[in-house]
């Protein structure tokens, strides 16, 4: 019989119409990221041994960075990606050997302007030398602060 | 009474079209008298990027020709480096394979079926699709961490295991995929509507289809039983039991009808390889930097679309020489414009969408 179909058809979207909802309403509401989650990238400055594999790894040149010779060591003193270039393969947290780069499950990066979506990671000056200061100490501070401020995306809807 | 044809372009900007496609069409009132395919929109050098990357490089890049199957794009290159270097693939990073391959292939299929289902005028088989398409991505977002372009292959293996979350998921979801694809069956294919824009619209004879070197779907709905998996079995697909849905009349219908018959075989092959699935390292003993030797490959997997191929070209240096990718979508075009003519216009919206062409694989 001619529109047999047609009510079969019918009848699934009226089987639906008290099903459960399959969306959320998502600025209110926000589900969790699955682990493995690609999201905005985390730098734990402590571990990172400044060795640019990241770098090197990166398809579109997305990290810059730049790093100072202080006591015989590589002190990462900046820490930049250009994240709208960035193809969020993970190439970059792969290469890291030391666990330092990681992906976080921050998925709202998006900004007014072009120029804020640029992630910095580490901005701050290397320290003057080795006989002042009782190592590490206090640029590991100033970092944690800088690199906060840079990771919080300005404050948007 | 004298007329005279005129010429209506056809997109770029346009929803039917499936992305940035022009078709001009030359019209004698509603019927087409010659179509010429513009593609090209959409075009980025993919190739020519590849050249200055390293082989790993290309990987994230593979995965934007097909988005709608990014696991699948990235099968057929890194099978291509892996050939031209010699690496046997441990088993276990087989199976992997072919289960996110398979649920790649059901996701675009998902939304294949969607899409021509929303060009006939049934737009709600549009939020069907797309609604199951979530928790078939989900999944694959749960292994690979991205939900569209997976770069989940590396060249050897797979980039990482499959997390212990991932088979309860997966068997929740094969349990849901014969419901799922009951319900498409019952919202479209069943509908006399439906049935009526598309049986007997669009006829590729399979002589045509052979001598077009048309493949997948569009090839198998004219009843050509050739899929790479069965014909020319790569991986473990040897190993899997499964049936290749084949059309008899060729028409738009049943390029259409075979895909949700083809989703429920993914689903088959998904469920043995899960059963199947050894234990065991996932990934094979490949240089840090890859360096194959001088020389020259060609692999190709059977994707959602047809079949993908890559050639590479080796000249010892860790960045390839040139790299060429054989897209499905892009060779299923060439017979377009000659398939269109005589019908009318709206036919021809249903004739490009039982192709399934993805822009980002026809102009890479």
């Amino acid at each position: 019989m001619f529109g047999q179909g047609l009510i079969k058809g019918l009848q699934i979207t009226w089987g639906r119409l008290l099903d459960k909802k399959h969306t959320v309403k998502y600025p209110y509401e926000k589900i969790e990221m699955f682990p493995r989650f690609h999201g905005r990238f985390e730098l734990d400055v402590e571990k990172c041994i400044a060795c640019g594999l990241c770098a090197n790894a990166c398809p579109n040149k997305v990290i810059e960075m730049e790093k100072e010779k202080v006591d015989k060591k590589q002190f990462l003193t900046k820490y930049v990606m250009r994240i709208e270039y960035c193809l969020f393969c993970g190439l970059c947290v792969e290469s890291c050997n030391k666990d330092a780069l990681k992906f976080t499950n921050v998925l709202d990066m998006n900004q007014y302007r072009r120029s804020w979506v640029r992630l910095s990671l580490v901005d701050r000056p290397a320290p003057e030398a080795a006989e002042e200061a009782p190592k590490e100490e206090t640029p590991a501070k100033t970092v944690k602060v800088e690199a906060a401020a840079g990771q919080a995306p300005v404050k948007e809807g | 009474m004298k007329t005279q044809t005129y010429s209506l372009n056809l997109g770029p900007q346009h929803p039917s079209t499936h992305g940035v496609f022009r078709i001009i069409l030359e019209l004698d009132g509603e019927t087409v008298v010659k179509a010429t395919p513009v593609p090209g929109y959409l075009h980025r050098g993919i190739e020519k990027l590849a050249e200055a990357r390293t082989y790993t490089q290309v990987i994230p890049y593979t995965d934007r020709m097909d988005y709608l199957a990014g696991m699948l794009m990235n099968w057929g290159y890194v099978q291509a480096v892996e050939k031209l270097m010699g690496i046997e693939v441990p088993e276990r990073a087989e199976y992997i394979r072919v289960i996110v391959g398979e649920l790649s292939r059901i996701a675009s299929h998902m939304i294949a079926t969607g899409a021509y289902g929303g060009d006939i005028g049934a737009l709600t088989a549009f939020t069907y699709t797309f609604r199951d398409r979530e928790y078939c991505i989900d999944l694959l977002e749960m292994v690979s961490g991205s939900r569209m372009t997976f770069s989940y292959f590396r060249v050897g293996g797979v980039a990482d295991d499959l997390p212990g979350e991932f088979y309860p998921a997966a068997r929740k979801f094969l349990a849901d995929l014969p419901g799922m694809c009951d319900e498409y069956d019952g919202l479209i294919t069943g509908n006399e509507i439906f049935q009526a824009r598309t049986k007997h619209v669009g006829v590729i004879t399979p002589e045509m289809g052979i001598n077009y070197s048309l493949s997948g779907p569009t090839l198998r709905g004219s009843g050509v039983n050739y899929d790479l998996r069965k014909v020319r079995p790569y991986s473990v697909y040897d190993r899997l039991n499964f049936e290749v849905p084949l059309g008899k009349n060729g028409d738009c219908f049943d390029r259409f009808r075979i895909r949700i018959e083809e989703m429920r075989q993914c689903g088959k092959i998904i469920q043995q390889a899960l059963d199947q699935i050894p234990e065991g390292s996932i990934q094979a003993k490949v240089p840090k930097v890859i360096k194959p030797p001088v020389g020259d490959a060609y692999a190709e997997v059977e994707s959602s679309k047809g079949v993908y191929g890559c050639y590479l070209v080796s000249d010892g240096s860790p960045k390839p020489y040139r790299v060429h990718f054989r897209r499905p979508s892009f060779i299923n075009l060439g017979y377009l414009a000659k398939l269109c003519e005589g019908w009318k216009i709206a036919d021809v919206i249903a004739i490009l969408g039982s192709i399934d062409i993805v822009l980002g694989e026809v102009d890479c």
